[in-house]
């Protein structure tokens, strides 16, 4: 049975960013302010559906990579590295970044197939020895703790948004550079989990192991996989935040943890694998991203900026479970059950939206 | 037929690539009265070091009748966060800033950014890495001469010889990597007599990880010890705590001057602290904004200037606040006399 279309999780995220930018501008018309705070948002929300994206992509197998942010130090070191040493152009730092992020990616899914140890374990114990090799290998190849290097277009890329760009009187729109590359990794990776075999094929392993083993799915091949697709999106994030920040640093991806998972589960991808939800990925870090700025304009104190920012998502998440609950009493009561903490409606397991 | 919306885009692109210019935007940076320039002062995030910056700023605003001030310390340590801050203050109207830059290395794109904007920045209290600061000034202390003036200490209260212990703040900041630099400056200087047994960091994130940090250490190699020197908050009031409660004939070297660490130099557990002037930076910093929104210009735009450190012991832990405002008193008189150019 199908849930009413106000009953869809993304709707419903997509109307909560609505009602808070509205209750946000009215008490602080600043946050229409385009060149401080719609543009830098786009910036920032760039790297959050991008690091989103990593996290969803082995929450599609309901594995957790707790290394996202180090992985994205890891290859953020190796795209420094690259510009800085060999003085490669701006796209193939970007490559030898994503190839580095893929491969540890690769790495730890290997070493979660062939031990069969929680990925929450390997993860873990990943992200501690990166933490010390960043460290090690800034000082070794670096003057401190960052490259300071400026690949031609790295500039522009930080700098500019389509409003700078004019033929004649006319201008493109607000938007900064960076954002089409979270667009096409979003485009990509939704077309990854909906349209290709491989694709399915991990969400099927997510959704139930013993069954895709027994259809025939190399499952331990898929949970390589995606766990290299994890990597390489992770590669991406550090990339698009260093271009954010303007340096190659050994500080990358140390906030990306929380962030990583708040787009995914706010967005509706289920904890336990086997249903994942890239548009929700993106309204749920937009959601975080609109609640951050308007506290910020708010001008809250420090403790109670997060007492708030825990209230809003609070709320934002109960209404949204609040809405689905009104469509299965709409419709009979007869939809089906789902886990409690999470706002995808069961007939989406399996699958992507 | 229909055109597919890719094809539309990839053909919009190429059509730019082609005939599109690049705006370039020019910055409106038109004089203001001392009652127009709203001043921010946004640290790196929460800790007792920038306490002092919030009466220091109210102190400028009522000196030097400006518009308004704030303090926001929102960033919670995160670059990003940061720079998110800085931009929702520069939205709701405030026009100069000083800002303790959570990451060096980075902050300095942001410093461009908002400069390209108009808007008058002072990195305060920690200046960008790198040869460049793309602030109008930084005034903060030379955390290099800092970190070497506490070593200096150390080794003259070990009687100059033996081993000492490190503790410092995040590795993955390069002012931490100034710190171990100026420690070692003063090791090298002792031909040898001065072994530096350890030194630890990321352990100033709060203070039971101090704490734990140091419980470790002193268990570990307690005995072979002789002097501590920290260049960060926590560590220096977690070791004095644990020197003192373990009664080892350590020397403590501590940094800046939290009452606890005042009471731990007046009861010896500390030999010494090198305080800082976090009142000359939050309130210099406002007056140098205040001018250079008033139209007066950097000399050397990106000067570093060093708002000074001083060792406070036994003997002068009393009356050392008299040289820090002194020295507060000589910056404004530099501003005026050697940095800013009015008209």
């Amino acid at each position: 049975m199908r849930i009413p279309f106000w009953a869809n999780p993304r709707l419903g995220l997509l109307v909560v960013i609505v009602v808070l930018v509205a209750v946000f501008t009215a008490l602080r018309p600043a946050f229409l302010d385009v060149g401080l705070t719609i543009v830098p948002m786009q910036s920032d929300l760039t790297v959050f559906v991008v690091v989103g994206l990593a996290q969803l992509a082995v929450l599609s197998l309901g594995h957790m990579n707790l290394a996202v942010g180090r992985m994205a130090a890891v290859s953020a070191f190796a795209s420094g590295w690259a510009y800085d040493k060999l003085d490669v152009p701006l796209p193939v730092g970007l490559l030898i970044g994503l190839a580095v992020g893929a491969l540890v990616g690769a790495a730890a899914g290997w070493t979660i197939a062939a031990t069969g140890v929680n990925s929450f374990v390997v993860t873990l114990a990943l992200d501690f020895a990166l933490i010390g090799l960043v460290s090690l290998l800034y000082s070794t190849f670096s003057d401190g703790v960052a490259f300071h290097v400026a690949p031609a277009g790295l500039d522009i890329l930080r700098g500019d948004t389509f409003a700078d760009y004019c033929m004649g009187d006319l201008c493109g729109p607000p938007i900064p550079l960076v954002v089409p590359i979270a667009l096409v990794a979003a485009l990509a990776v939704g077309v990854f989990f909906r349209n290709s075999r491989l694709g399915r094929e991990i969400l099927m392993t997510g959704s139930n192991l013993q069954a895709a083993r027994l259809s025939g799915i190399p499952t331990r091949r898929r949970v390589i996989q995606a766990h290299m697709l994890s990597g390489l999106l992770a590669a991406l994030a550090g990339f698009l935040l260093a271009v954010n920040n303007g340096a190659f640093s050994a500080d990358i991806g140390g906030s990306f943890l929380l962030p990583s998972f708040l787009g995914p589960v706010l967005g509706g991808t289920l904890l336990a694998g086997g249903a994942v939800s890239v548009l929700g990925t993106v309204f749920g870090a937009a959601l975080t991203e609109v609640i951050q700025t308007g506290l910020n304009l708010l001008q809250f104190e420090v403790e109670k900026f997060k007492i708030y920012i825990g209230i809003v998502l609070l709320v934002a998440l109960s209404l949204d479970r609040l809405r689905h609950v009104l469509a299965e009493r709409r419709s009979g009561g007869t939809a089906a059950p789902r886990p409690a903490a999470d706002p995808v409606p069961a007939e989406h397991s399996g699958g992507a939206a | 037929m229909r055109t597919p919306p890719l094809t539309v885009a990839v053909l919009a692109i190429a059509l730019c690539v082609v005939g599109c210019s690049r705006n370039t935007v020019h910055s409106d940076q038109s004089k203001l009265a001392p009652g127009q320039v709203k001043v921010a002062l946004v640290p790196g995030g929460p800790h007792p070091y920038f306490q002092p910056w919030k009466n220091a700023m109210q102190q400028a605003k009522t000196d030097f009748k400006l518009g308004d001030v704030t303090f926001n310390e929102t960033s919670a340590w995160n670059q990003t966060t940061q720079n998110s801050v800085l931009k929702s203050l520069a939205a709701q109207g405030f026009n100069a800033f000083g800002v303790f830059g959570v990451s060096p290395d980075t902050i300095n794109s942001t410093f461009g950014d908002l400069r390209k904007q108009g808007f008058h920045l002072a990195s305060l209290g920690s200046c960008p890495a790198g040869d460049t600061d793309n602030a109008d000034f930084c005034l903060a202390t030379d955390v290099r001469q800092a970190a070497y003036k506490a070593a200096k200490s150390a080794i003259e209260a070990m009687g100059g010889a033996g081993n000492l212990v490190h503790l410092t703040g995040n590795k993955t900041d390069s002012n931490t990597t100034r710190r171990i630099q100026g420690v070692q400056q003063a090791i090298d200087e002792t031909g040898g007599k001065v072994k530096l047994i350890q030194t630890v960091t990321d352990i100033d994130t709060d203070l039971q990880t101090a704490q734990k940090a140091v419980a470790d250490l002193i268990a570990a190699k307690g005995s072979q010890i002789n002097g501590i020197v920290t260049t960060a908050y926590n560590p220096a009031v977690a070791s004095a705590a644990a020197v003192k409660s373990a009664g080892l004939p350590v020397k403590v070297v501590a940094i800046d001057d939290d009452p606890t660490i005042l009471g731990d130099i007046k009861d010896g557990s500390v030999a010494a602290s090198v305080v800082q002037n976090p009142v000359g930076q939050a309130y210099i910093g406002s007056y140098a904004l205040s001018k250079l929104a008033g139209g007066c210009t950097m000399k050397t735009s990106g000067q570093v200037i060093d708002s000074g450190s001083f060792v406070a012991t036994l003997d002068n832990v009393d009356t050392y606040d008299t040289q820090r405002q002194q020295q507060t008193s000589q910056l404004r008189k530099d501003f005026d006399d050697k940095y800013l150019i009015c008209s």
